[in-house]
């Protein structure tokens, strides 16, 4: 086989991009499941929240430890011990960070909390779409404006907002990382 | 060590090659997503795997998901091997190598 440099170089260049597709692909397949754990959650936390609003303590605690096992465990499964455990450290940050600022910020009211939180993760989404696929930019970015949006425009529906379309969005933007 | 591959040098085996490369070894692909990745037809596809499975590049398995037939493909070890040997003659090539160039 006899190729140019040119020739040799179209291939390298043609698998390079091939490998990249893969890639990304794959990671939108193993990063599904958690958005829709994630969406599955919110729905159920943000609605008794709406339902029990003096309980919204105790609901999120459950529920931030019962996804970060949940998804702990789905990571440990999908990957490797190394990527288990950095997920859960991952989260673990995500958590005391959150709480740190809300603990500098106090006093807030319920529904500033409740829609602080999902700006972060927003801004996750989108930093790691910058990184590793566009897919993630407007999980992130549909996210954040959803969010905003209940915020300013549905003041009083705020928690039922985002059990229905903020857990909504995250469970859609789950099948659609199953997507090819 | 490199070494040029005629078998994986075709367009559409090459991209097959590359998107198995990506995986973790033993890792598998549904047939689906190789396809929407190569952007092949079905039966092109198709005839080019058997010609790597022929090669002992990739294994394919057949499996239900569920009531879904379903097809993997997998790089082998061996498939893995012939890739980065046929990669690094391609190197080679750009590096400007004139025996790879085919100019001696």
């Amino acid at each position: 086989m006899a190729l140019s440099r040119e020739e040799a170089a179209q291939a390298l260049q043609e698998i390079a991009s091939t490998e990249r597709r893969s890639t990304t692909l794959r990671r939108y397949r193993g990063a599904a499941p958690h958005l829709m754990l994630w969406g599955v959650l919110w729905a159920v936390g943000y609605g008794l929240t709406e339902a029990i609003p003096a309980r919204a303590g105790a609901t999120w605690t459950v529920i931030v430890v019962v996804g970060i096992a949940a998804g702990t465990l789905m990571t440990f499964r999908q990957s490797d011990r190394t990527v288990g455990w950095r997920f859960a450290a991952m989260m673990a940050t995500l958590v005391v960070f959150c709480i740190a600022t809300l603990v500098i910020m106090a006093p807030i009211e319920g529904r500033q909390t409740a829609a602080f939180v999902p700006l972060v993760i927003a801004a996750c989404y989108v930093i790691a779409g910058i990184w590793f696929g566009p897919r993630y930019v407007v999980a992130g970015v549909a996210l954040a404006a959803l969010t905003l949006g209940g915020f300013f425009l549905l003041r009083s529906y705020f928690f039922a907002w985002m059990a229905v379309v903020g857990g909504g969005a995250l469970l859609l933007a789950g099948f659609w990382l199953t997507r090819d | 060590m490199s070494r040029a591959d005629d078998i994986i040098h075709q367009p559409v085996r090459l991209k097959i090659m590359a998107a198995l490369n990506a995986l973790r070894p033993g890792e598998a692909i549904e047939f689906t997503r190789l396809k929407a990745i190569v952007a092949a037809t079905d039966g092109n596809l198709g005839a080019h795997i058997a010609t790597l499975e022929q090669a002992a590049y990739v294994t394919v398995s057949k499996d239900f998901n569920g009531r879904k037939p379903r097809t993997r493909i997998a790089m082998t070890r061996g498939g893995r091997r012939a890739f980065a040997q046929h990669v690094a003659y391609l190197r080679d090539i750009l590096d400007g190598d004139p025996i790879k160039e085919g100019k001696v």
